[in-house]
């Protein structure tokens, strides 16, 4: 993407005297800003959406002042942050205090470098795209020591270990959970994964239900690979169920305690970056990525004739279940499967890769995060290290021999 | 197998709990707790009058007082069990027209400050009963603590509002008719003490020189003398009266106080000072005037009624 921004640039007249260097490296300073500001403006709408969806499942309404429906209130507390004193405590180790959010966040921004958001919205396509992911965002963990070290107090030291035991412990399942994927598919590239998920099949390969040829329809062995990279992702990523680094009710804030204003807020956006990425990480090896859900566009129509089924389904169900109408989901799959039906232009768009379907995906999985965070209590640090090694681990291996098997039975591989 | 088993229990447990909080997510609305400043709960509509004639229809909540109509009979005060109600009234002068309630009763006594103490009151209605002018209202604004922004006023636009102490001064007088009035009463009941006083001394002495007339006639013609030992006791029962109605009328002064503190006028000072120099009505003068006589009586039946 840098090159053929580069190329694009070169391409005005008054520009092309800049010459391929230049050229090359305003491109590249332009897609590190926009890749940035993806990542701030990200956080900001997850943080929203984020108190809305808990004060949902708390039966709460979440923020209502600012803004029609609080939208604004994240913007607000942004500038907030901006405007708080920036306390050094007088006993930090001042040099990796000051480091230390700084490590965290560019461990996870950088990461996006290699995430394929369409076929052609990439900043950087590395054949070791999944091996660079993986190992940058293990980054984090050294911020996070640096920081809870450097803050000098015991709940940020506490927090520190904790999240460093906790991600290094994940970092095994997910990395041989991945590593099933990579055999499928014979690429670390990301593109080549999504690419290679592409078209219509059946699902398992021999039930005769046709789906999309995501990895999570590929067998049953990723399909449980899909959760189980998910709940290591989560841990890696020190989200709720997994927030031992950060547990409110023990340590305060972890390994943040000591950080106000701005450096706080960095935690912050690092910490949804990290999110965004495992969504997209999940989106991109499990269910497609930027390809769209329908092979055709006769696929598309019928496909959302589907859906509205479902949701007539629904809608009867909580009506049954509750005695209340709800009328969100048909209202919304009726108007897009008339709109399929009416206009064929729609329903190709709908049927064509692209960056929609995975902003949809992404979104759909950062759901299903907030989802967990908000419904499971948190684990202890001695559960934490179970589930770890003795229940996610022993799967995930038994998942890549599975692989393994059901590519030799498929006739994908040889021996 | 308690490995497996363990595992298939923690998932559909999860699955579980995934379930609850998606059937509150979808619908949140149902469930949610009342949004207060934008919602309210509707006042109840029943009946809660003392009798069949008035019975009407609120809730128990902010009284509210129709100044223009109180003719300061201070019987809501004598009905507080709290004595949450500190009423100050000081009569008028003898050309003053005070107006007329809308019930057409010649106001005669100047409410000069009329304080409810919210923070004290428990909402009893006692005090709404009683009073002959059906000037003081409980209201349905159950919502004393509020912006201006709010729009929960229901009350009068005139009654001053202290938000931060509940206390409601509903009294029109301004402070420094307040205590141009307190300076002339208190100047009253000091003339009518000393003329009491003068008065008892006078009569003091005609008794004692009755006395010693007697006793001189006595001495003439008896030696013991039981009468003049009474006369003294007498005259002593007097003087205590006198005391006891002096500090009466201080009792009043740290209700005045209360107003003195929270208002804004400069020259407020709190608390039972001697009379500023500036107030028109010296002592002495009224003691001379004719009409003395008649505005020295009304301390003391104002007194008599508090109690
Ligand atoms: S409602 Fe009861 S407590 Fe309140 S002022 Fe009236 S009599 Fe006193
Ligand atoms: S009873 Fe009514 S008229 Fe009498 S002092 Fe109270 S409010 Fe005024």
């Amino acid at each position: 993407m840098i090159q053929s921004l580069a190329n694009w640039i070169l391409s005005f007249d008054i520009l092309a005297g800049l010459g391929n260097p230049i050229a090359w490296g305003l491109s590249l300073f332009i897609v590190s800003a926009l890749i940035f500001v993806f990542v701030a403006v990200n956080a900001i709408v997850l943080v929203y959406i984020e108190r809305k969806v808990s004060a949902f499942m708390q039966v709460r309404l979440g923020p209502m002042r600012v803004g029609k429906f609080g939208s604004l209130q994240t913007v607000a507390d942004a500038l907030k942050l901006l405007q708080k004193e920036d306390i050094i405590p007088r006993s930090a180790d001042k040099i990796l205090f000051l480091i230390g959010p700084w490590v965290i966040l560019v461990a996870s921004v950088v990461t996006f470098a290699a995430i394929p958001f369409s076929d052609t919205l990439l900043a950087a396509d590395m054949s070791i795209g999944l091996f660079y992911v993986v190992s940058i965002s293990s980054i984090v963990v050294l911020g996070i020591v640096m920081a809870g070290w450097a803050s000098n107090n015991k709940w940020s030291l506490y927090g520190a270990m904790r999240s460093a035991a906790q991600i290094i412990s994940y970092e095994i399942p997910v990395g041989i959970t991945l590593i099933a994927v990579v055999a499928v598919v014979g690429s670390l590239n990301l593109q080549t994964i999504v690419q290679a998920q592409g078209g219509t099949g059946n699902l398992f390969y021999w039930i005769p239900l046709p789906l999309p040829n995501w990895f999570i329809f590929h067998s049953p062995f990723l399909f449980l690979a899909a959760f189980i990279y998910l709940i290591g992702a989560t841990a890696e990523i020190n989200r709720t169920p997994f927030d031992i680094p950060e547990s409110e009710s023990e340590l305060v804030a972890g390994f943040m305690t000591e950080f106000s204003g701005l450096r706080w807020a960095l935690f912050f956006l690092s910490e949804y970056a990290n999110a965004t990425l495992v969504a997209f990480l999940v989106a991109i090896i499990f269910l497609g990525g930027w390809q769209s859900p329908f092979s055709n566009y006769a696929g598309a129509q019928i496909g959302f004739s589907i859906l509205t089924l479902l949701a007539v389904m629904w809608t009867l169900f909580v009506k049954a279940k509750t005695q209340r109408l709800s009328f969100y989901p048909l209202g919304l799959s009726l108007m897009i499967t008339i709109a399929a039906w009416l206009f064929p232009g729609f329903a190709i768009w709908l049927a064509s890769p692209g960056l929609f379907w995975m902003l949809i995906k992404v979104g759909s999985v950062i759901f299903l995060l907030m989802w967990f965070r908000w419904t499971f209590p948190r684990l202890r640090v001695d559960q934490l290290m179970y589930v770890s090694w003795k229940v996610i681990l022993p799967i995930s291996l038994f998942n890549l021999m599975g692989v393994a098997v059901w590519m030799w039975l498929t006739g994908e591989i040889h021996f | 197998m308690s490995y497996f088993s363990n595992i298939t229990n923690a998932v559909g447990t999860l699955i579980e709990g995934m379930k609850v909080t998606m059937g509150y997510f979808v619908r949140p609305r149902e469930h949610v707790t009342l949004q207060y400043p934008d919602e309210v709960w509707p006042i109840p509509t029943r009946n809660i009058g003392v009798g069949e004639l008035d019975a009407y229809n609120t809730i128990r909540s902010k009284l509210v007082v129709d100044i223009d109509d109180c003719i300061g009979c201070k019987a809501c005060e004598r009905a507080c069990p709290v004595n949450c109600i500190h009423i100050d009234t000081y009569k008028g002068g003898p050309d003053e027209d005070l107006g007329t309630t809308s019930n057409g009763t010649k106001i005669k006594l100047l409410t000069a400050s009329f304080i409810i103490d919210m923070s004290e009151c428990m909402f009893c209605d006692l005090c709404t009963p009683p009073c002959p002018e059906d000037c003081i209202t409980m209201t349905p604004d159950y919502q004393f603590i509020s912006n201006d922004n709010l729009k929960m006023d229901v009350t009068p636009e005139q009654r001053w509002r202290d938000r931060n102490l509940l206390i409601y001064q509903f009294s029109k007088v301004s402070e420094t008719e307040r205590q141009q009035r307190k300076a002339q009463a208190e100047a009253i009941a000091k003339a009518k003490a000393e003329a009491l006083a003068l008065k008892k001394a006078e009569a003091l002495k005609a008794a004692e020189d009755k006395a010693a007339l007697a006793a001189a006639e006595e001495a003439v013609t008896a030696k013991l003398d039981p009468t003049s030992a009474e006369t003294v006791s007498a005259s002593e029962s007097v003087s205590t009266d006198i005391n006891s109605t002096g500090s009466e009328v201080k009792v009043d002064i740290p209700i005045a106080s209360v107003t003195l503190a929270e208002t804004p006028v400069p020259a407020a000072e709190p608390v039972a000072n001697t009379p500023e120099p500036e107030t028109p009505v010296a002592p002495g003068d009224d003691i001379s005037t004719p009409d003395s006589s008649e505005n020295l009586e009304d301390p003391t039946t104002k007194e008599s009624e508090n109690g």
